[in-house]
């Protein structure tokens, strides 16, 4: 029973670690734009389908959300990223 | 004349015969048209995301240019043109050239430190885990 109870703290410990409250990562790192050239940021940023992360889930604040959209879109564009499956 | 940002993916059967001569069509076609090259670097051959014109592998120009922008039309409708270029995506910059530059090399250090910091703290949280771990054990042996 103890067993039992323990192994689902633990699994809900990793479980509600992922919705812990984040602050957005570019605020975080001081810049003033999200390069479009940058691959590997976001495709961070996109699903594995590579649809674009919502706010909730990556934390980005407004005012990148709309330079990541811009970014994924011109990426894409030039064939950098996927418009869809990966 | 604004700055501009403009990358062009280029023919790879083309480059492969002749590297030089077509990254002189498009500096050419740049020249053309007033523009003022700052920088012009080539990205290596990348595999496409998805086939462009029957393509799947491509090379990336990149360049950085001041240009009038009454011939920003003309020099879209002449890389349209232009069978060498498969595809290019022209944009106006906001800030000056050497401010973009600065703007980009600080993004690039930036996001390498925050991967940095995020595998170190990917790091430590694994090792905690293993210590919880071994704390558990010890606990139930107890018992």
């Amino acid at each position: 029973m103890r067993e039992k109870r323990e192994k689902r703290d633990k699994r809900d410990k990793k479980k509600f670690k992922r919705f812990q409250a984040r602050t957005c990562r570019f605020e975080r790192m001081g810049v003033e734009l999200v390069d479009w050239k940058d691959v590997a940021t976001l495709q961070r940023l996109s699903t594995g389908q590579s649809k674009i992360l919502a706010r909730k889930r990556s934390g980005t604040s407004a005012l990148f959300q709309r330079k990541v959209k811009e970014a994924i879109k011109r990426a894409r564009f030039m064939a950098l990223i996927p418009y869809e499956g990966s | 004349m604004y700055p501009y940002e403009a990358m062009f993916l280029v023919d790879p059967v083309k480059h492969g015969e002749d590297a030089a001569g077509t990254e002189k069509v498009v500096s050419a076609l740049l020249e053309k048209h007033g523009a003022k090259v700052t920088r012009f670097e080539k990205w290596d051959d990348r595999k496409l995301a998805y086939d462009i014109k029957g393509h799947k592998r491509g090379i990336y120009l990149l360049a950085l240019f001041e240009m009038p922008g009454a011939n920003l039309n003309a020099l879209r409708g002449d890389c349209e043109l232009n069978e060498t270029i498969l595809r290019q995506l022209i944009l106006r910059l906001d800030t000056d050239i050497p401010t973009y530059l600065e703007q980009c090399a600080k993004y690039q250090e930036k996001t390498r430190e925050e991967l940095e910091s995020r595998r170190a703290a990917r790091r430590e949280d694994e090792e905690r885990e293993g210590e919880e771990g071994l704390l558990d054990d010890f606990a139930s042996v107890q018992e």
